[in-house]
């Protein structure tokens, strides 16, 4: 059959190996991980809702469906093309600690993790860094620095997460895209180190 | 949310005939669907089915897919397993980190970032 008007995928055989590659900005609420996307993006950040279903209900059994309590994850994501045939994901990961098993599928095959901290709630990024050092994913914390809040020292940071040497920590504004494409890099560099 | 109002969600399993998860092998996020086939006049496919389609005529991960739509990501996945029985789309599942990320890659994706 053939399709009109638009470019025929290519047939099997050819060298077409579109590639999406993962990275995830984790944190605690309201750290900054949707801006910190929507900052580097090319794109407007697409905003997608997960639904969750305690438990599929069989093809005919509607008899279940008014019990069902209707949750959605919210779950953002930026893109970044790379090349013609590479893409660069960032998916900020939902914050709540009950979404764990999204972040399973989230993580799988990810080239890494930026761990977004703010030093005036530190302790909302232990669970991130326990998650990815148990993952053994590759992953820098970025302390972003908000207005009014003190700048950091990052072997302080360092000290109080518990991070071992290799890991960076590094000062970064979640709001400016220099500032977010530093932290990119540094955690790519860290990726390829650690491979 | 909606969870005071289970209607949008009534809805939208509709459109997937109150099924909540997709037929055959799970896929990932960033899986990538692409057409291969134009659906014969006879399939039952509601219009969600037919802008899949239109869309994946480019390789399109099943992220952009789903906020293309607006559609959540299960629906999605569910109307693309369709798709997928019928043999019109295929779904290549991303490699392990360690086997699609070589050398090069790293350094295409930090020239990439850099570039912006």
């Amino acid at each position: 059959m053939e399709f009109a008007g638009f470019d025929r995928p290519r047939p099997s055989g050819g060298t077409l190996t579109a590639t999406a590659l993962k990275i995830l900005v984790a944190g605690g609420f309201g750290v900054g991980k949707t801006t910190m996307v929507g900052t580097i993006s090319e794109i407007r950040p697409l905003h997608t809702e997960e639904l969750l279903s305690d438990r599929g209900v069989g093809v005919d059994d509607v008899s279940g469906v008014e019990r069902k309590v209707a949750t959605t994850v919210a779950l953002d994501f930026g893109r970044i093309t790379i090349r013609q045939d590479l893409w660069l994901y960032l998916f900020g990961t939902p914050g709540q600690d009950r979404f764990w098993f999204m972040w399973d599928e989230l993580a799988l095959g990810a080239l890494g993790a930026v761990v977004l901290a703010d030093t005036r709630r530190l302790a909302d990024c232990f669970p991130a860094v326990d998650y990815f050092e148990q993952l053994k994913l590759p992953f820098v914390v970025a302390v972003n620095c908000f207005d009014g809040a003190r700048r950091h020292d990052p072997g302080k940071v360092r000290r109080a997460v518990g991070l071992d040497e290799k890991t960076p920590v590094i000062m970064c504004d979640a709001r400016n895209r220099s500032s977010v494409k530093e932290v990119l890099t540094t955690l790519v560099t860290h990726a390829m180190e650690v491979r | 949310m909606t969870e005071d109002d289970p209607g949008p969600l009534i809805r939208l399993y509709g459109l997937t005939g109150g099924r909540t998860r997709p037929q055959g092998e799970a896929f990932d996020l960033v899986a990538i669907v692409a057409t291969v086939r134009l659906p014969q006049e006879t399939a039952v496919l509601n219009p969600e089915h037919h802008t899949i389609l239109h869309v994946c005529r480019k390789p399109t991960p099943v992220a952009d897919v789903a906020a293309g739509l607006g559609l959540p990501l299960n629906i999605i996945r569910i109307l693309i397993g369709d798709l997928r029985r019928e043999g019109l789309v295929s779904i290549t599942p991303p490699k392990p980190a360690n086997q699609s990320i070589d050398e090069r890659t790293y350094r295409d994706v930090l020239h990439g970032i850099r570039r912006l």
